[in-house]
């Protein structure tokens, strides 16, 4: 049923464009060269875990069908290139109408979790405002031995910038080092989810249209009724 | 007289039923003309040029050795025996090198050994340091490992080494630069170059807001970063090797042209047209390319485009530098001397090609007609006298400068 509508809602808010039967969900991908997002988004989109990665340059592209109460929707995901220099110049397009931000560190490495403000300003700088539904991800908990940024140290930041955080591990999910840990680690294919379940929820955001800033303002103040200091969604 | 040669293989090729024999006869043919070319005093490095350029490049990796070195004006007896220890942990960039040199399993032929090629991605590491330790004005940028795999394995480290320092101050100079906006402008000349060829596509990726990052990895590796066949990949660097240092753009152009229908068949939005343009096909038919790109690049020279690249930047960025151009024009520098040589003896065949394709063709069919029609054997020579040219029309300054 509300499927029904919210495709009905789609169709007409496009006007004379030819229909479209899913809805698109755009979330774009950044962090450190090197921290996985390439892994992150190929365990997502394909199931596993690549054997071989390269470096990303410039942006790659994936995406999923996925199924929401019913819907099907498409989740695209922007693989962006980490090193720096792309950031300011190359990458900017790619910017453009997302709906929603994953930025990951790796939790064996230090300097990646001390980039993150970095990341931050970049997206502000891109203009993606606050109400754009953003999650920190920790990535490569099976090394959980080697590990230089704690949870409670990423919580904090995660909170501070009222984001959900969530560790995983693109590699190896359910063996975060030894099974006692497991529970502590969170599957990819649920994060990525539980962002789609969020942007679900956001109908006026969905359109892949340019969102119009008094969509945003509404979408704002009626979340920050909802729930106040991030959303939370340590459920997966 | 050379451009007669090119002519001939050019003729051949485009019928479609080449017997074995014939094409082992061409083979041996050229061969001979590239030893030839390697043996006269000086080194007839117009007609390497060529060679690097007309079907099938050159060859073997065994000429490649000989050949590029030459192409890069590079001079193998002033090259040092030893290659001085790299000081790996002193260098701003070790970090991203190894984390790129580590994933770049793929550029290695899928039967090496591990050890051996462990050995070589250490190599590769010090190519790379050395260079940018000798060159602090250099910058790495992830894909410069992929141009530089391709060196190492053709060439070994110390060749290598000496042909990508050259390259990299050179060819690849703009990409190496602080920041990526020189990089980014030379993306700039993409559109227009569609926009010659076939103003429908254009438009609809202009409608698709695709941008142009689709082709980065084509351009800063010289395809290395998206070719799984080794044997292209050094193919077309036997082509940009011995051309202009922008050919990979329009190399770039006439992919995203060769695949026109399937363009315009797919959904007119970013994702939808940056997601097939990206996935290269790895059946392409390179030659026919390589000798399209040549002739696009005679038709429709980069001078020609400066100004239309140059609205696209002034639009996306406040920046009205022009130093991409010079640097691009400097990049002629190790030629240069040459090329004045070889204008000297080409140039009537070089403008008898230009005023054969500048007809003004106002239709985007009758621009198909006119590819067709210009078929191989005039690009291909012509490409390789429009490097002639197009050191002339780019760098005036520098005309000044090496020419008093
Ligand atoms: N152990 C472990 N290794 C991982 C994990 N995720 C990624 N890696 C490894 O980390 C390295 C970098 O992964 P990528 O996905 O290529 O990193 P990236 O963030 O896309 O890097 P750039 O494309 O350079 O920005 C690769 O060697 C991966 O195999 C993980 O969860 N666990
Ligand atoms: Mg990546």
């Amino acid at each position: 049923m509300a499927d029904v509508e919210s495709s009905l809602e789609f169709t007409t808010s496009l006007g004379s464009l030819p229909p479209p039967r899913t809805r698109i969900f755009k979330i774009i991908v950044i962090g450190d060269s090197g921290v996985g997002k390439t892994c992150l988004t190929y365990r997502f989109c394909a199931g596993k875990f690549p054997e071989k990665t390269e470096a990303t340059i410039g942006v790659d592209f994936r995406e999923k069908l996925i199924e929401i109460d019913g819907e099907k929707i498409k989740v695209q995901l922007w693989d962006t290139a980490g090193q720096e220099r792309f950031r300011k110049s190359m990458v900017q397009h790619y910017y453009r109408n997302v709906h929603a931000i994953v930025f990951v560190y790796d939790i064996t490495n230090a300097v990646s979790f001390r980039s993150l403000p970095s990341w931050i300003e970049e997206c502000k700088q891109h203009s993606l405002g606050q109400e754009v539904p953003r999650i920190l991800v920790g990535n490569k908990c099976d090394l959980r031995h080697a590990a230089q940024v704690g949870t409670e140290a990423a919580q904090q930041f995660a909170d501070l910038h009222s984001m959900p955080l969530f560790e995983t591990s693109a590699k190896n999910p359910s063996h975060a080092d030894g099974d006692s840990h497991s529970s502590n680690s969170d599957h990819v294919e649920a994060i990525f989810m539980t962002v789609a379940h969020k942007l679900k929820s956001q109908k006026p955001l969905m359109l892949s249209q340019p969102a119009g800033a008094q969509n945003t303002v509404t979408l704002q103040s009626r979340r920050e009724e909802e729930e106040k200091g991030g959303w939370n969604c340590s459920s997966c | 007289m050379n451009l007669k040669k090119s002519r001939n293989v050019g003729a051949s090729s485009s019928l479609n039923g080449i017997d074995k024999q014939d094409a082992e006869s061409k083979r041996k043919k050229k061969v001979a003309e590239i030893t030839q070319a390697l043996s006269v005093t000086p080194v007839d490095v117009a007609a390497l040029r060529r060679m690097a350029i007309s079907e099938g490049g050159l060859l073997t990796d065994e000429i490649r050795c000989k050949v590029w070195p030459w192409l890069l004006n590079v001079h193998l007896d002033n090259m040092p025996e030893q290659l001085g220890e790299v000081d790996r942990e002193n260098n701003k960039d070790y970090n991203q090198v190894l984390l790129d040199v580590q994933r770049s399993l793929r550029r290695f032929p899928p039967g090496m050994p591990d050890e051996q090629r462990e050995g070589l991605q250490e190599e590769l590491t010090d190519i790379i340091l050395r260079v940018l330790l000798k060159n602090p004005q250099l910058h790495y940028y992830q894909g410069y490992h992929d141009i530089v795999v391709t060196f190492l394995l053709v060439l070994g480290e110390r060749l290598a080494t000496a042909l990508v320092e050259k390259l990299s101050t050179h060819h690849l100079r703009d990409f190496m630069d602080p920041t990526m906006d020189n990089t980014k402008h030379i993306l700039n000349y993409l559109m227009p170059i569609i926009d010659r060829v076939n103003p429908e596509v254009h438009d609809f990726m202009e409608q698709a807001e695709v941008g142009t990052i689709f082709a980065l990895s084509w351009l800063i590796t010289w395809f290395g970063h998206v070719l799984s066949d080794f044997r292209h990949v050094v193919r077309l660097y036997d082509f940009f090797l011995a051309c202009h240092p922008l050919m990979p753009i329009y190399f770039a152009a006439v992919i995203v042209l060769y695949r026109e229908e399937e363009v315009l068949d797919c959904e007119c939005d970013m994702a939808s047209v940056h997601h097939l343009l990206s996935q290269i096909p790895q059946d392409l038919p390179y030659e026919t390319l390589i000798s399209r790109a040549g002739d696009l690049f005679v038709q429709f020279p980069p001078s020609e485009l400066a100004r239309e690249a140059i609205q696209q930047r002034s639009q996306e960025t406040a920046s009205s530098t022009f130093k991409d151009f010079e640097l691009a024009s400097t990049q002629q520098r190790p030629d240069s001397v040459l090329r004045r040589r070889r204008r000297e003896q080409q140039s009537p065949p070089a403008a008898e090609a230009k005023k054969g394709t500048l007809v003004a063709v106002p239709s985007s069919a009758r621009r198909f007609v006119r590819l067709a029609v210009m078929g191989l054997t005039v690009a291909l020579g012509a490409a390789a006298l429009a490097v002639v040219n197009s050191a002339l029309e780019w760098a005036p300054k520098l005309d000044l400068h090496f020419f008093p």
